[in-house]
C-alpha cells in the first residue's frame, strides 16, 4: 500500500494532514488514560474511608485496566473510521482541483524552450534599446555641433550684412561696385604691369642680339 | 422560480463535516463506555457504593468529553481550519467543472518556478518593446532635426559664398 504523503495538502492547510490526526490520537489517548487514572485514585481515596471493607487496591487497579482496555479498544476502532473520514472528505484536495496560488502553472505552461525563447527575446530587445539609446545620443552630439556651427556662419553673415549697411548709411551705393571695380582694375593694372614687363624683357633681349 | 442568490451547495461544508465527525466520534466512544460497562468493571465498588460510582462516572464521562472537545477547538484555532475549511470549499466549488487532473508541484523547483517567472517575463518583455518604440520614434524626429541642419548650413554656406563674391 503506496502511502500518499498528502504534499499538496500541506501547502494549503500548513501542515500534513496525517500528522494533525496524530497529534490529535495521542491528545485524545493521553486524556483517557489521565481521566482513568483520576478515577482510579478518587475511588481509592474513598476506599479509605470503608477501613473495613475487603476491596484491595489490587482490585481496583484491576476493574480499572479491564475497563481501559475495553475503552481502548473502541477508541482505536472510532478514531480509525474518524480518520479515514477527515482524510478523504475534510483534509484533502480533489484531483482536478488546483489552489488559486497555482494559478500561473495552469496559465502561462511554459516548456524549457519556450522559456528561453522568451528569455532570448527579451535579451535582444535590451541591446536594441542599447543600440537605439546611443544612436539617439550621437544624433544628439551632431545637432549641438550644428548649432554651433550655423552660430559661425550666421555671425559671418551678419557681418557681410553690417558691411552693406555701412555702405549705404554712407551714400556710397556704389561702394560695392566701386570697390568690385577697384579690385577689377587693380588685376587689371596688375597684368598689364606683368605684359609691359614681359615685353621690355623681349625688346632687350632683341637689341642685345641685334 | 429560484430567488437569483447565490446557489446552497448541496453538499455540507468541510467545517460541518469535520464537526460531525467528531461529535459522532465522542457519542459512540461514550455509548461504549456506558455505565453498566463501568459498573461492572468495578463491581465491588459498585457494590460498595453504588450512588458513589454512579457520580464518579458521571464525571470521567463529562470530563473526557471536555477535554476532548478542548483539544479540538485548539487544533481548529491553531490551525485556523474554520477560515481554510471554507475557503477550500469555495475553491473546490469553482473548479468543479474541470475533469482533468490540476497541475501538482513536480519536486523540481527549477522546473516550478519557470512558470511562476513567466507572467513578469512577460511584462518585461511588453515594457521593453514600448520603450524601444518610443526610443525609435523620438530618434527618427531628431535624424529629421539633423537633417534639416545640414541643409540649413549648406545654405547658410551658399548666402556665404554669393556674398563673397558680390565683393569680388
Amino acid at each position: 500500500m503506496s502511502v500518499n504523503p498528502m504534499a499538496y495538502e500541506a501547502q494549503f492547510f500548513g501542515f500534513t494532514p496525517q500528522t494533525c490526526m496524530l497529534r490529535v490520537y495521542i491528545a485524545f489517548q493521553d486524556y483517557l488514560f489521565e481521566m482513568m487514572l483520576v478515577v482510579e485514585s478518587v475511588i481509592l481515596k474513598k476506599l479509605d474511608g470503608f477501613p473495613d471493607c475487603k476491596i484491595s487496591p489490587f482490585q481496583i487497579r484491576k476493574s480499572t485496566e479491564k475497563f481501559l482496555l475495553f475503552m481502548k479498544e473502541h477508541f482505536d476502532k472510532l478514531f480509525s473510521k474518524m480518520e479515514e473520514v477527515l482524510l478523504q472528505l475534510v483534509l484533502n484536495i480533489p484531483k482536478n482541483v488546483l489552489l488559486p496560488e497555482d494559478k500561473v502553472h495552469e496559465e502561462y505552461p511554459y516548456s524549457k524552450e519556450q522559456f528561453q525563447a522568451l528569455q532570448d527575446e527579451i535579451h535582444q530587445l535590451q541591446q536594441q534599446y542599447r543600440a537605439e539609446a546611443s544612436a539617439g545620443q550621437a544624433l544628439r552630439a551632431e545637432l549641438e555641433e550644428q548649432k554651433a556651427v550655423r552660430a559661425e556662419l550666421e555671425k559671418i553673415l551678419q557681418w557681410f550684412d553690417g558691411l552693406d549697411n555701412i555702405c549705404r548709411e554712407h551714400g556710397t551705393g556704389n561702394f560695392k561696385e566701386s570697390f568690385a571695380f577697384l579690385t577689377q582694375n587693380s588685376k587689371k593694372l596688375q597684368d598689364v604691369l606683368k605684359d609691359i614687363e614681359e615685353k621690355s624683357k623681349k625688346i632687350k633681349k632683341h637689341d642685345q642680339l641685334v | 422560480g429560484g430567488d437569483g442568490g447565490s446557489p446552497v451547495p448541496a453538499a455540507p461544508g468541510r467545517a460541518q463535516v469535520f464537526t460531525t465527525v467528531v461529535d459522532t466520534f465522542l457519542e459512540k466512544l461514550v455509548a461504549a463506555g456506558s455505565y453498566q460497562r463501568f459498573a461492572n468493571c468495578y463491581r465491588c465498588f459498585y457494590k460498595l457504593q453504588p450512588e458513589m460510582t454512579r457520580s464518579i462516572y458521571d464525571q470521567f464521562i463529562s470530563q473526557l468529553q471536555a477535554s476532548i472537545k478542548e483539544e479540538i477547538q485548539e487544533v481548529k484555532d491553531e490551525g485556523n481550519l474554520e477560515v481554510l475549511f471554507n475557503s477550500l470549499d469555495k475553491i473546490v466549488e469553482e473548479a468543479k467543472d474541470q475533469e482533468e487532473p490540476a497541475w501538482r508541484p513536480s519536486g523540481i523547483p527549477e522546473e516550478d518556478v519557470r512558470s511562476a517567472m513567466v507572467p513578469y517575463l512577460l511584462k518585461h518583455r511588453s515594457y521593453l518593446r514600448k520603450v524601444l518604440k518610443e526610443k525609435e520614434e523620438e530618434n527618427r524626429k531628431v535624424a529629421e532635426s539633423v537633417l534639416a541642419g545640414r541643409d540649413r548650413i549648406a545654405e547658410l554656406q551658399q548666402l556665404i559664398e554669393a556674398r563673397k563674391h558680390a565683393w569680388q
